[in-house]
């Protein structure tokens, strides 16, 4: 079937319904013949107004992990029409946001996956979406308009998921499902007259989220629904569908809701007191659990199970390590957003753990201390580098990973380097010149760079100064480490489903012993990062900022 | 100018990093802007993250990963711009500690001391600073007390060893009164052969631009020509050209990244207020042909309106341009001076960002006060009176 051939997504090996699966993500762009390939499970950069937090364009391409982007469209729609769509240009968003066509695909979504902010209804013909000036409304038909113009890599459809407050009753889950497929199938019959020839429709990618909320029920009558045979009414205009499912590549898991839900359902609410003016995000507060886990899992099954496993998975604002190791391994998941790590980053977090567990984990050699035990016995995923004990600590952020100064030294160390521009900063490759002199400067004997030569890594005193000084390149350095450490997990991952199922569930138990999951750490960071905040940030600042973090939920640290 | 860490060429303009950073980026970055010469503040550093930290780390450059030129203050500006409590008496500058109050004596021979620790390769004398705006004998005293400061600043940096890698700088200071400037400038003049070069300090506090050239023009015409003078505290486009004719080689100011976080973004047309919703759906980049990351990535106004203020990284993007706009138009002014055309650069640079606006008077007295008309076959260009910074533009906020 034709319609079917535009899959973006090659299994290694046949998938198991549920389990540990590899594979490959391809995209291959109209009318070029740049082909993206991308191993799965792969990493997918959250970003904030369009951008990736902290990083300019240099260090955004820098960052060579950086290759999927999630893009929430929401903070566009202050104005009409949002900007992006007057980009004129095959690829608009790419052209506008500064992504290179040749390494970064870019997924376009309406709203953050990462803000679990309460908001108004949606309705039966539009989403309540968040922007500057507030709660604006965007209809399907407006959607579609958007997508149309911007031509992102891929989209995920609109779906009616309540944020409102839970419980949600079976009245509004069955007002869901209705409303999701209502609006996928409008997205899938996208204007005729400009997509009338085929070739262009299937280079559409389009992701959808799995409506139901926390109802097992409501979860397995939406996936039937896909793959029901379209109404005929909707057959010509859906052609060469014959199912919605058919028009549909990657099948999206936003998990915020579903934790906010499971919460108020097991009576254990997430604590959402003092949000700080809103520079702490609800799901900040967002902790996992073996069987937080386990509910998820069976949640994300229900909506699988009659779908087709040749599909991509996708799991958004997942809040640790372990949570993604348990839905790969109970589930299977191809593509995941890596905002927990980023916002470790706004939090003064250097990521410092890897999967599998490295065997030397506990016996340190070096300066370069592994991140502290708890008194559970079990080992920071990281280090607060707010913390006074980083004052004289100048070795490099992560312990489990090399620098690459020390890397290109050393011949013997099985340890993996951290290829950020922490840990492995490079002079660069050129300067700018300013007048013709400029050159004998940068050529004379004296200079102590060369170009693209390795430097030494940044260091964890000199991130926890730039902290405590509330300077805002400690969050440029950490959010490229985090994203990368992050990155070097899901290798890691990769690596070890390729041993088979069996070893995979080992080293997942292995993980869960060895690292703490109730991240303690990150509530100590919290609350040292609004100290500094308050305390550096008070008077004029504090109030703009305050300002500013009611009319937005971008990450402006520090103005 | 060759120093311990390489040569850079002047005049030359010197981004500040106030607390070890060039605010939001990383030292590779700042490298490849063309910058080679950055400037640290003593005071700071010396609070946060403390000498003994920057001992351990092997000093300054390695602490910050910054590999080329640096230089630090004093930190005698801050004592008296940051403190109310601060007093100067012979001993030195009496302030209270910003972590425990306790009183707390910062001398010459201490602040060259913490300089040294942080190894800049250029330390600045402990100066005695007033206000450019204080009149009496106040200002008088202080220009004694910065000479007798100096000769022991001198003693202690000589004893030390450490002047054959770091080179001590005299602060000319007199405030805006031409007989005590020109009384400072003998006194420090004398002692050539045992500093590197000389600061004009006391400026750069909200004096009259026109008595702000003058004292300039003062200072340069006398400073001896082998030895490098910078100007503390220039930052404005038009200042810097203005000192470079009068024969000054070295400046650096927080205006270009202070401004950046605002979303002013500096062209050679004028100051470019990015908030401003005139920008919203502007395609444009912040100024054609600029070899900076921003513009060359083709980075759109609209984009950069849309997240100014709001996203560190439009900061980090406006920053990486405005620091590459202050080094070109120095470069620029490298090139005309070496090919003999230093009067035209001059001439264009204000017909195109002060053509429309009209050019300030100060400038073009300053100018003719070198040998360049500004006004020269431009009888349609109105001249303002004033201070005429080209402001009514920039920050809104």
């Amino acid at each position: 079937m034709a319609a079917r051939s535009h899959s973006l997504f090659t299994p290694s090996s046949p998938p198991p319904k549920f389990g540990p699966r590899t594979g490959t993500l391809t995209i291959r762009r109209d009318g070029e013949e740049v082909l993206h390939k991308t191993e799965t499970p792969a990493l997918l950069t959250a970003t904030s107004r369009g951008l990736v937090p902290h990083l300019s364009r240099d260090h955004v391409h820098r960052t060579r992990v950086i290759r999927h982007i999630q893009l929430p469209f929401e903070s566009f729609i202050d104005r009409n029409p949002p900007v992006p769509t007057l980009v004129d240009g095959p690829h608009p968003l790419h052209t506008f946001l500064g992504y290179s066509f040749d390494s970064h695909i870019l997924t376009m979504t309406l709203r953050d996956p990462s803000d679990g902010r309460k908001m108004p209804p949606n309705g039966n013909d539009f989403v309540a979406a968040h922007c500057t000036r507030g709660v604006r409304k965007v209809t399907t038909s407006s959607w579609n308009t958007f997508v149309e113009k911007c031509k992102p890599d891929i989209v995920v459809a609109l779906s009616d998921t309540p944020f409102t407050l839970p419980p949600h009753s079976q009245k509004r889950l069955t007002k869901s499902i209705e409303r999701s497929i209502a609006w996928i199938t409008s997205l899938l019959k996208v204007p005729a007259a400009a997509h009338s020839d085929t070739a262009h429709r299937q280079s559409r990618h389009v992701f959808l989220h799995m409506a139901g909320g926390i109802s097992p029920e409501a979860r397995a009558e939406f996936a039937e629904r896909l793959t029901d045979p379209v109404d005929h009414r909707d057959a010509d205009a859906l052609a060469p569908y014959n199912t919605l499912d058919d028009g549909i590549s990657g099948y999206v898991f936003d998990l915020l809701p579903l934790r906010a839900a499971l919460a108020v359902e097991s009576r254990k609410p997430i604590d959402e007191g003092d949000l700080a003016g809103g520079l702490v995000r609800v799901s900040d507060r967002h902790r996992s659990s073996p069987d937080s886990s386990s509910r998820l899992a069976e949640l994300l099954q229900c909506s699988l199970q009659v779908l087709p496993e040749e599909k991509l998975r996708v799991l958004n604002s997942p809040v640790s390590p372990h949570e993604v190791l348990r839905l790969v391994r109970n589930v299977g998941v191809d593509l995941l957003d890596s905002f927990w790590a980023q916002r470790a980053a706004d939090m003064g977090i250097a990521l410092d753990f890897r999967f599998p567990v490295p065997d030397d984990l506990e016996s340190s050699h070096t300066a370069c201390k592994p991140p502290r035990k708890r008194v559970n016995g079990k080992s920071n995923l990281g280090h607060n580098l707010f913390n006074s004990s980083y004052v004289h600590d100048h070795t490099r952020l992560a312990s489990s990973f090399l620098d690459g100064l020390t890397a290109d030294k050393s011949e013997v160390n099985g340890r993996p380097v951290c290829d950020c521009e922490a840990c492995s900063p490079r002079a660069p490759s050129s300067r700018i010149l300013h007048s013709a002199v400029d050159v004998h400067a940068w050529q004379d004997s004296s200079c102590p760079t060369s170009p693209n030569a390795l430097q030494p890594p940044m260091t964890r005193s000199y991130v926890h100064h730039l902290l405590h000084t509330h300077e805002m390149s400690a969050h440029a350095l950490l959010a490229m480490h985090n994203v990368t450490v992050f990155s070097a997990f899901l290798d890691g991952i990769r690596a070890t489903i390729a041993r088979g199922p069996e070893e995979f569930a080992r080293e997942v138990g292995r993980f869960e012993e060895v690292y703490d999951e109730e991240l303690v750490l990150w509530s100590e960071a919290e609350g040292m990062w609004l100290q500094v905040e308050r305390a550096r940030g008070k008077g004029r600042l504090a109030r703009e900022k305050e300002k500013q973090v009611e009319s937005t939920i971008g990450t402006a640290v520090d103005q | 100018m060759r120093l311990a860490h390489g040569v850079t060429m002047l005049p030359t303009f010197m981004p500040v990093a106030t607390q070890a950073a060039i605010k939001g980026l990383t030292p590779q970055q700042v490298e490849a802007l063309g910058v080679n010469l950055i400037l640290n503040n003593t005071y700071h550093l010396n609070l946060r993250p403390g000498i003994q930290v920057l001992k351990e780390a092997g000093g300054a450059h390695k602490f910050q990963g910054w590999n080329h030129n640096l230089l630090t203050d004093s930190g005698g500006f801050q004592l008296v711009s940051l403190s109310k409590f601060t007093k100067i008496t012979e001993e030195g500058a009496l302030f209270a500690s910003p972590f425990d109050g306790k009183p707390t004596m910062l001398t010459p021979e201490e602040s060259i001391s913490i300089q040294h620790a942080i190894g800049a390769d250029i330390v600045m004398q402990l100066d005695d600073v007033v206000s450019s705006l204080t009149v009496g004998p106040r200002v008088e005293e202080a220009m004694w007390r910065t000479i007798r400061w100096l000769d022991r600043c001198i003693e202690f940096h000589q004893k030390s060893g450490r002047d054959d890698v770091q080179n001590l700088f005299a602060i000319v200071q007199g405030g805006l009164d031409p007989e005590l400037r020109d009384k400072c400038l003998d006194e420090m003049i004398a002692r050539r052969d045992r500093v590197a070069g000389y600061a004009i300090g006391g400026l750069s506090g909200g004096e009259e631009k026109d008595i702000f050239w003058r004292v300039i023009k003062q200072c340069a015409d006398k400073l001896p020509e082998d030895r490098p003078r910078y100007s503390m505290g220039i930052g404005f486009a038009e200042d810097l050209l203005v000192c470079v004719a009068l024969g000054v080689d070295m400046a650096d100011c927080v205006f270009p990244t202070r401004t950046a976080r605002f979303g002013v973004a500096l062209t050679p047309t004028g100051p470019l207020n990015l908030r401003l919703s005139k920008h919203a759906a502007d395609m444009r980049p912040i100024e054609e042909g600029c070899p900076c990351p921003t513009c060359a990535s083709g980075t759109a106004r609209a984009i950069l309106h849309h997240n100014a203020t709001l996203e560190t990284a439009t900061a980090h993007a406006i920053t990486q341009h405005n620091l590459v706009f202050q080094a070109r138009i120095m470069g620029g002014a490298r090139d005309a001076i070496i090919n003999g055309t230093f009067p035209d650069y001059l001439k264009n640079f204000f017909a195109n960002y002060f053509g429309d606006a009209g050019y300030p008077e100060w400038c073009v007295n300053a100018l003719r006060s070198v040998g360049v008309d500004l006004l020269e076959g431009r009888s349609d260009v109105k001249v303002i009176s004033g201070d005429g910074a080209k402001w009514e533009y920039s920050d809104a906020a």
